[in-house]
């Protein structure tokens, strides 16, 4: 357990899950944060979006959208790139009654979308930040 | 407000990388915090100057603007020499205002200044 104040971490994702194992290691990483009694927040940033997808069915891969509902249910924050995920059409991206409606049937329950300043935000407030995919 | 390095080893146009690291570090800076971008490997493409219209000619933004907008928003900008020198990029054809660090130097500057990492 962490001692004292409960500290966050914040985790990056950069790749899509099955063409890499970037995204495996990241919901490892951010079950055993948890696990450890961090509190645990999550971007989901380009083509890492696809992890967010509902569906996901690999036959032989890791089970990477059943590691992110399952993240999500033990208190993960997990965030995804408005803007990456209204190019990939996840979301329509428009403005209803001055809110954003952003909701979708593609997207596991529980996924919030933010733009970048939201991920700005989370890297401020984070004691530790973790970059997975992208090199 | 702690610094941000941000690593890029790829070159723009061919992957996301560049750009969506270049994206993130404008969010950093944009808001007053410090940012240290590290250009290594391919990503030091990144600097050099004279890159067409992306936008218009390639559909692909362009990342020579995201490196003016983010030196002039206070941000660092640092590219590896031995990656340069590897691939024939001379000082005179980079975007003033990058520095060409060694890469010991760029290994310091990540320990004293890398409390948040990300490589893209």
């Amino acid at each position: 357990m962490v001692e004292g104040r409960k500290k966050t971490v914040a985790m990056m994702l950069f790749s899509a899950p099955f063409s890499s194992q970037y995204a495996d290691h990241m919901c490892h990483m951010a079950e055993k944060a948890l696990e450890k009694g961090y509190n645990v927040e999550i971007f989901l940033y380009g083509d890492a979006v696809h992890a967010q997808m509902s569906e996901q069915r690999p036959k032989t891969f890791f089970p990477v959208g059943d590691a992110v509902r399952r993240l999500i249910e033990k208190g993960a924050a997990v965030y995804s790139c408005e803007i990456c995920s209204i190019a990939r059409g996840y979301i329509k991206g428009e403005l209803k009654d001055g809110k954003k409606d952003y909701s979708s049937t593609k997207v596991i329950e529980g996924i919030r979308f933010c733009s970048i300043y939201g991920f700005v935000e989370m890297l401020g407030r984070a004691d530790k930040v973790l970059s997975f995919g992208g090199s | 407000m702690a610094k941000l390095v941000i690593e890029i080893s790829h070159a723009p146009f061919g992957h996301e990388n560049a750009y969506s690291g270049l994206f993130a570090a404008m969010g950093w800076v944009s808001v007053g915090n410090e940012v240290l971008v590290v250009l290594r490997g391919n990503g030091v493409h990144v600097a050099r100057k004279g890159q067409v219209d992306s936008l218009s000619e390639i559909n692909l933004p362009p990342t020579e603007k995201q490196v003016m907008d983010v030196l002039g928003e206070g941000g660092r900008i640092v590219a590896e020499r031995s990656s340069l020198e590897a691939r024939g990029i001379e000082e005179d054809m980079m975007i003033e205002g990058i520095e060409v660090l060694e890469t010991d130097a760029i290994h310091l500057l990540i320990l004293e200044e890398g409390e948040r990492v990300l490589t893209f």
